[in-house]
């Protein structure tokens, strides 16, 4: 069993600047080692610790897919320490990678349903990674209809603008962006997360809920998914916690008995509701 | 019959076993007793627990992980050479035994293999020793814990007051009690009874209550006096919670892990200032939860083996035995 310690050597291959702001950046990495390439077998869902020898290792999730082969996509916002240098990183410089760690999105659950993706803001990473997994050509066949609800502030904190546009025009999806306020020169929908889901969605009864953004969207569309129809138990989201190890040992990001690394960040609202509230 | 050798000739054994082994004693060393390398000037500590539980042999306070380089657009890193030696604890409390079940769980489990505590695991033998009375704080007893039996040892030695005996439980333990046997004789022994406990604690049915208390106002009152020191995860033989960090000089540095601790704020802060845990009364709920709840429910065990250290060393004399009588208590 290899040392879970241990890192993937990555180059930077690209920087990808997401927002006016200049905060919110996409990192592609590559191996340096290509038989790594085979050894980072990952789902959508799942997350890294990235770092910076001598500055420090932090959790994302994976934004990219595995059918993109050969590389990792992180989406990060500047928030503390560590994502402050990593935001001074240019290209070609090389860091170091754990994972994948932590569970996935419920795959093998959704295969054969509708599925209804609702993001908000900068958390729409993994969901990103799911939408390019469910969207391959040799895996579209084993899911429903995809519906996908993505809100912004306004307009430029948009990820993956091109990715997005492109997605508009597929007939295989359905995509429902909002922006919080009206502004000029935007045609697609207004207001938050919420109600534009409760306005947009008719689910199958047996379709199942991914959600992930901010707290406060969180909180609100709940209600909303479970007007809907949704059961806990069909509602999914992916949680955030302060890790270290990122294998279920290092002891701080445990909600009860669970470990957010390790038995997360993927729990399910029925799983959510067995837990203390203390995230 | 057991194997038996007169407590004042116990040296020579250790002795003896320090030609194969780095041979761990109790022992005080500057003022605090702890498991310390044996030579023949130690000043065993044999009447009673060591104060510093063995966890840092297995898990040491500071920790090399790896070794790396990082140059402009370079990095290399570098395995660090694994330690051979084999190594022996003599004097193990049937608690700090419990205790490595515990850690064997967190770091052995679960589909990954903490590589650095199962080498050390796996080179050192174990030589239990019983007890002959309780110490004020000792609770064990109450814990599951048999004072006089460790479990997981490969020989049981017994204080036998001015003897100790010894009996092997594994096949290590009897290729190591045959290196030893020329200084042993063979008598017929009663193992003394073992005294009073002056603490206990009732925890049945603990774990399953505080499934409904996360919400109970007693955790508000519990923390009230807690200054969030530390002290009592740093002396607690089960807790292993860890913080990862790098030393670097120049383009050279090492990968460390360190112990931490759930009583301090930083631990749980995440960078956009967002805390799970920003209060005493979350992190003092959470330490006492993971021990009687979260943790059996995880790994099926409690996560406290009643050795007492933290009731002796907390400032403010918060008492685990009397938190598990609060909560017995609670409506």
């Amino acid at each position: 069993m290899p040392n879970p310690y241990l890192p993937y050597e990555m180059r930077i291959e690209k920087i990808t600047e997401e927002n006016p702001e200049n905060d919110l950046k996409t990192f592609i990495l590559s191996f340096l080692n290509e038989q790594d390439i085979e050894r980072f077998k990952y789902l959508p869902g799942q997350f890294g610790e990235v770092g910076i020898m001598g500055v420090g290792e932090a959790p994302f999730g994976i934004a990219s897919a595995p059918c993109e082969r050969g590389i990792l996509k992180f989406s990060v916002k500047r928030m503390g320490f560590f994502t402050k240098c990593l935001h001074q990183a240019e290209a070609g410089d090389i860091v170091s990678l754990r994972g994948p760690l932590g569970n996935s999105w419920p795959l093998e659950k959704l295969k054969g349903k509708d599925v209804v993706i609702i993001g908000g803001g900068f958390a729409f990473t993994t969901l990103r990674s799911l939408v390019r997994y469910i969207i391959e050509p040799e895996n579209r066949s084993d899911f429903g209809q995809i519906d996908i609800v993505y809100g912004n502030r306004e307009p430029g904190q948009i990820l993956y603008k091109e990715e997005f546009k492109e997605w508009l025009t597929r007939e295989d999806i359905n995509l429902y962006l909002s922006i919080d306020r009206e502004v000029p020169g935007w045609d697609k929908y207004v207001g938050f997360v919420p109600e534009i889901t409760e306005k947009v969605i008719n689910p199958s009864v047996t379709a199942i809920a991914l959600v992930c953004g901010p707290p406060v969207m969180i909180k609100y569309t709940l209600p909303v998914l479970q007007n809907l129809g949704f059961t806990p138990d069909r509602i999914y989201t992916s949680l955030e916690m302060k890790m270290k190890c990122g294998i279920g040992m290092c002891g701080r990001c445990n909600i009860g008995s669970k470990y957010v690394c390790k038995d997360g960040p993927v729990f399910s609202m029925a799983e959510l509701e067995q837990l203390p509230p203390e995230y | 019959m057991m194997k038996i050798i007169a407590k004042e000739r116990l040296p020579e054994v250790l002795q003896l076993l320090a030609k194969d082994y780095n041979v761990l004693v109790p022992a005080k060393f500057e003022g605090v007793s702890r498991f310390t390398p044996y030579s023949a000037d130690v000043e065993l500590a044999l009447e009673e627990n060591v104060l510093m539980p063995p966890k840092d042999i297995f898990f040491p306070q500071t920790e090399k992980m790896y070794k790396f380089k990082a140059k402009d657009k370079s990095l290399e890193i570098e395995e660090l050479p694994v330690e051979k030696e084999e190594q022996l604890i003599f004097g193990i409390r049937s608690c700090d035994l419990k205790s490595l079940e515990c850690l064997d769980q967190v770091f052995l489990t679960k589909g990954y293999v903490d590589h650095f505590y199962k080498d050390k695991r796996d080179r050192t033998a174990l030589i239990a020793l019983s007890c002959l009375q309780p110490q004020e704080a000792c609770f064990c007893g109450s814990m599951g814990v048999d004072p006089q039996n460790g479990v997981g040892a490969d020989i049981q030695a017994y204080d036998l007051k001015d003897k100790i005996g010894f009996k092997a439980i594994s096949a290590k333990g009897q290729e190591i009690l045959e290196k030893i046997s020329g200084l042993l004789a063979e008598e017929e022994v009663t193992i003394p009874t073992f005294g009073e406990f002056n603490l206990k604690a009732d925890i049945e049915g603990v774990p399953e209550k505080l499934q409904g208390m996360f919400d109970h106002p007693l955790w508000a009152d519990i923390c009230r006096k807690c200054l969030n020191c530390g002290a009592c995860t740093y002396v607690c033989p089960t807790c292993h919670c860890f913080d990862i960090d790098s030393e670097v000089r120049g383009e050279d540095g090492v990968k460390i892990r360190c112990w931490d601790t759930c009583m301090f704020g930083e631990y749980t802060q995440m960078a956009g200032g967002h805390n799970p845990r920003p209060t005493k009364k979350e992190r003092v709920r959470n330490r006492f939860m993971h021990k009687l709840r979260y943790f059996p429910e995880r790994y099926k065990m409690l996560l406290c083996t009643g050795c007492g250290r933290c009731v002796v060393k907390c400032p403010v004399n918060l008492d685990i035995t009397a938190i598990i009588k609060k909560i017995k208590e609670a409506e």
